[in-house]
This record gives C-alpha cells, sequence and structure tokens, in this order.
C-alpha cells in the first residue's frame, strides 16, 4: 500500500503544485494564460476569497474611468475572480466527456427516466436524503480536517436527528426551520484545497466525470469514509453506489441538458463550472452552495 | 371538575381492580401528536414491558423495548402509527425446577435483540380547548422467536435443552381522557384491554421444568388495565411523552417525538 501511495502523492504534488499562498502582487497582475487556459469569471464577496489556491487568478475592480477620462467609484463594489485550470489532457478529456455524454443520454438518463415514472418523488427525496445521511463521515471528517469544528458538531447533530428521528435518514427533521442544522457540504478534495493545494490540472475521467488530480485523491479518501464501500461482495457496493447515482439523477433530469444547451462548447462549459465550482467550496467554510453559485444555468 | 372526578374514580377503579395485565408499548396521548392541518410525526422510545402469562403454570415476563415510530395524522382527528424495534425478552424463572431430582445451570429463560412491529390507529374527539377523549387500537408482532438453552442433570443424568418463544403478539384497544394544562402539556388517563399470546416450545422435555413440557400456548392473564401519561413540549418541535401501565407490576417508558 506504502509503495502505491508514494507515486500517487508524489505525482499529485507535482500535478497540484506547491501549497503555498500566491504572491498578491502577481494575483493582481494580468494572468499570462497557456493556451489551454481557460478563465472563467467568478462573482463573489471579497472576504469570501481570502486565498485562492495557486492557479486561480483573484482580480479587483472597483473604479472605472467615466466618458471623462474622470476615475469614479461605484457604488457596488464589484469583485471578479478568474478560475482557470490548465487542460494539458484536453485530447482525453473530450473524448472521456463524449463517452459520458452518450453514456448520460443513452443510459443513465432512460434509466432515471424508467425510474421517476415508477417510484414517487417523495421517495426518492427519500432515498437521496438516506444515502445524503450515510454520507456522514465524509462531511464529519472532513469538517475536523479543516478546523471547522462547528460545523463537524452540526454534522454531528444533523445524523443523530436525521437517524433517529428521520427514520434512519429517510427524512431531513436536521434541516427543517425549528432545528435548521444545514448540511456541511465538504469533502477530501476540499480539505486539501484549504491546505492551499491546487486543483492542478483538469482530468474528465470516464463514469465519474469532471476532475483534478487534487479531486480524484480526494474522491478516494471519501469512497475510503463511505460505508457502503465495505459491503461485502464488492459488486453489492457497486451496485448501491449506482443505485444512488440512478436516484439522483432522477431527481435532477434536465440540470445536465440546461448547461449543455446554453453553451456554444459544452465541455468548455462544463469544465469551467467545474472548477467555478470547485473554487467556491473550498472558499467557503461549511454549508451548501447556493444553486445560483454552482455555475449551473438557472432553469 | 365533574370531569376530573370521573376520572379519577376510573383511575382508581382500574388500579384498584385485582387481576390486571400489562400490555406492550406507550398509547400515548389520545390526541395526535400530528399539526393541525396534519403530517407525520417520527419518535424513538424506550419501554419496560412486564406481564404475566398463564395455561396451566404462571410465567412473569419481561422486556425492554427500543423503537422507532413514524405517524400521520391530524391534530384534532385521527392518526396512524407504526413502530420498528428490538426487544429483549426474560421468563422470570422459568428454568426453576420443582422437584429437587431435577438440576439447572440458570433459572431465567433469555434472549436480546429480536424484531418487532407496532401498528396503531387513534381518534381524538376535543370537548373544548383543555379536555378531550379518544379510542385507540394497537398491535404488536414479534418477527422471529426468541431462544435460549438450559444444560442441567435429573437423576445424575445430564440433560440440554432449548427452549424457544414462538409467535409473540398482543393486541389492544382503550379510551382516554385527555387535559392540555399550560405550556401545552397533555395529561391523560384511561382504561384499555389487552390480549396477548405466545407459543413455548422445548426441544424436549424434562420432568420438573414446567415450561419443558411439551408445546404449550399462553396467554396473558387478564385484560383489563389502565394507562397513564404526560406529554410534554420540549424545544425546536421536539416532545417528550411518559408512560406508565401500571397493573400488577408497572410498565413504563419514555419517547422522545419530532413533529414534522
Amino acid at each position: 500500500m506504502k509503495a502505491f501511495s508514494f507515486p500517487v502523492l508524489l505525482f499529485v504534488f507535482f500535478a497540484a503544485g506547491c501549497a503555498h499562498s500566491p504572491d498578491p502582487a502577481a494575483s493582481l497582475a494580468p494572468p499570462v494564460a497557456p493556451p489551454q487556459v481557460q478563465q472563467v469569471p467568478v462573482v463573489s464577496d471579497s472576504v469570501q476569497i481570502p486565498s485562492p489556491p495557486p492557479e486561480m487568478t483573484v482580480k479587483s475592480e472597483t473604479k472605472n474611468a467615466d466618458e471623462y477620462g474622470d476615475i469614479e467609484v461605484s457604488d457596488k463594489v464589484s469583485e471578479e475572480a478568474k478560475a482557470e485550470i490548465a487542460d494539458p489532457l484536453e485530447p482525453f478529456n473530450r473524448a472521456m466527456y463524449h463517452f459520458n455524454d452518450k453514456l448520460y443520454f443513452w443510459l443513465l438518463k432512460p434509466v432515471a427516466q424508467g425510474y421517476g415514472k415508477v417510484v414517487p418523488k417523495a421517495a426518492r427525496v427519500g432515498v437521496s436524503n438516506f444515502f445524503a445521511n450515510l454520507a456522514f463521515p465524509i462531511r464529519f471528517v472532513n469538517c475536523l480536517l479543516q478546523a471547522n469544528f462547528e460545523g463537524a458538531a452540526a454534522e454531528l447533530g444533523r445524523f443523530t436527528v436525521n437517524t433517529l428521528w428521520g427514520v434512519g435518514g429517510f427524512l431531513d427533521p436536521a434541516s427543517s426551520q425549528d432545528i435548521n442544522l444545514s448540511k456541511q457540504d465538504e469533502d477530501f478534495g476540499q480539505t486539501l484545497g484549504a491546505y492551499g493545494i491546487g486543483q492542478g490540472f483538469y482530468i474528465n475521467w470516464p463514469i465519474f466525470g469532471p476532475s483534478s488530480p487534487r479531486d480524484t485523491v480526494g474522491l478516494v479518501g471519501d469512497t475510503l469514509l463511505r460505508p457502503f464501500t465495505y459491503l461485502n461482495p464488492w459488486y453489492a457496493g457497486t451496485g448501491t453506489w449506482t443505485y444512488d447515482r440512478v436516484n439522483d439523477t432522477s431527481l435532477n433530469i434536465g440540470d445536465y441538458e440546461s448547461l449543455k444547451g446554453a453553451a456554444i462548447d459544452p465541455y468548455v462549459a462544463i469544465r469551467d463550472a467545474y472548477v467555478q465550482y470547485r473554487l467556491k467550496k473550498v472558499n467557503r467554510k461549511g454549508g451548501n452552495i447556493p444553486a445560483e453559485d454552482s455555475g449551473l444555468p438557472k432553469k | 371538575m365533574k370531569i376530573i372526578k370521573f376520572i379519577v374514580i376510573i383511575v382508581f377503579v382500574i388500579l384498584m381492580a385485582p387481576g390486571r395485565a400489562v400490555a406492550g408499548g406507550p398509547f400515548g396521548p389520545p390526541q395526535p401528536i400530528a399539526k393541525e392541518a396534519g403530517g407525520i410525526h417520527t419518535g424513538i422510545g424506550y419501554w419496560f414491558h412486564e406481564d404475566k402469562y398463564i395455561n396451566g403454570t404462571e410465567q412473569v415476563t419481561r422486556q425492554n423495548q427500543i423503537y422507532s415510530e413514524l405517524g400521520y395524522g391530524s391534530r384534532n382527528g385521527w392518526e396512524i402509527t407504526a413502530r420498528v424495534g428490538m426487544s429483549d425478552l426474560k421468563l422470570i424463572d422459568a428454568f426453576s425446577s420443582s422437584t429437587a431430582s431435577t438440576a439447572t445451570s440458570k433459572m431465567d429463560f433469555e434472549e436480546h435483540g429480536k424484531f418487532f412491529s407496532t401498528v396503531g390507529a387513534k381518534g381524538f374527539y376535543p370537548f373544548n380547548k383543555t379536555f378531550g377523549m379518544g379510542a385507540f387500537i394497537q398491535g404488536t408482532y414479534y418477527f422471529s422467536d426468541f431462544t435460549d438453552n438450559v444444560s442441567g442433570n435429573r437423576n445424575g443424568v445430564p440433560f440440554s435443552v432449548e427452549l424457544a418463544v414462538k409467535n409473540l403478539w398482543d393486541v389492544n384497544f382503550g379510551m382516554g381522557f385527555q387535559a392540555t394544562v399550560p405550556y401545552g402539556i397533555k395529561m391523560y388517563i384511561g382504561p384499555y384491554v389487552h390480549y396477548s399470546e405466545l407459543k413455548v416450545s422445548p426441544s424436549a422435555d424434562v420432568a420438573g421444568i414446567a415450561l419443558a413440557s411439551g408445546e404449550t400456548t399462553m396467554k396473558n392473564k387478564t385484560v383489563l388495565g389502565g394507562f397513564a401519561g404526560i406529554e410534554v413540549p420540549l424545544a425546536k418541535g421536539f416532545r417528550l411523552n411518559l408512560e406508565g401501565q401500571y397493573t400488577e407490576r408497572l410498565s413504563a417508558g419514555a419517547a422522545v417525538l419530532y413533529v414534522y
């Protein structure tokens, strides 16, 4: 296991870059992007982008010149962050994008639609709640690793309340107005990001979809903390994971289509949305990202 | 005031009447816990339960139950409830010998962790904002058998026998009177009828051990019981329910419920 993990970590280190804070001067300078690098504007509050990872550039624009050449300070201070990621594997990634696209339209979507017709939405939401509750160890451990003790306590509370009063997690009383314990959407990829490890480059995995070396290592960590990984025989765990995916897809049919339909180059749009989404998650400590900030187009 | 007197008299009669039975699981307040417009509630609970069964010989049973509950209904109407839980079972002095020639290694039959399910329904009629009454029916069934082994010797010859308690079930129906006092606290009390059965099946007959003498169906000794309880609103939509069912022995428990 050690012999395997060392080259993986070495690979991640070189691929992702060192864990250091970017030079502020360099951050404000115009990004010098290689041909593969794409830029995505990210609008967010200034306080929510404390120290972007190395490959992310933050640009502030608080002053505008008017038609007379005077500098005017706008009332609404906007801050634009540009998230970019190298894509040296673009031919492979584009091939995997097409593979995943076909997998979605030819297999996953029809199965999810059929499942959605048979199973009422309330039951599917219950199943989704159940699997989310089952993934509690991932969120709890990563809250602790990010020293987000308040988030860890909220997760522990959520797990207790939802398991005991949510009929094993099928219901979500913890999110009710009375209890109001919001889900801390944390994973290992975010934890690595919080420690300053950059995304590295873009990888589009078959089946698993958009990722990066950092998030791929994170995915391995998340998988180890997911209880149904340990189901025996192995195909029971795989089947459970597949069912979870089908169930989730049945509740989100149309999201992918919207993103794809709105984009001139869907591959680039998905890559950019992914980078933007992950950046937001790394920068945001605890809680879910609102749908309008997720990078997905509104329905 | 007349209603309170009536309730007190009923309770007194129930508690003082000879030969009473106990039932499985709390009945809860007569008024459904759900919101006025209707909705679901969930809960977890613990119930300590004792009962006495009879068929030639008397047998006292003791159980510790933990359960999860899900219900649906409306506050001033009806409610249906389902529970799933686990319970142990102890038959006190089940293996004690009535003859000097038979000696056993232990006295009590004991097994842990068997699943049970309870379903119930209730209806409520409010007299006014404070008082009301309701009726309920509730039944419990154990999905699997309880088994325990005992070894010993009879006239110097060693033996080992397995005793199985099969098909344990009960059904209860009754009525309750409720008073809602300040802070939304509900106090309730009422009589109920209880019927329960279990089948005792030994792997071999052993002279001197009453339950090891062929398969026997035992029924609860008496059918009339009384119950009383209190439901207290806690913070953030949770409610605490404490209930006791007193007859020859005390059965009691607590549940924390959450109303959606």
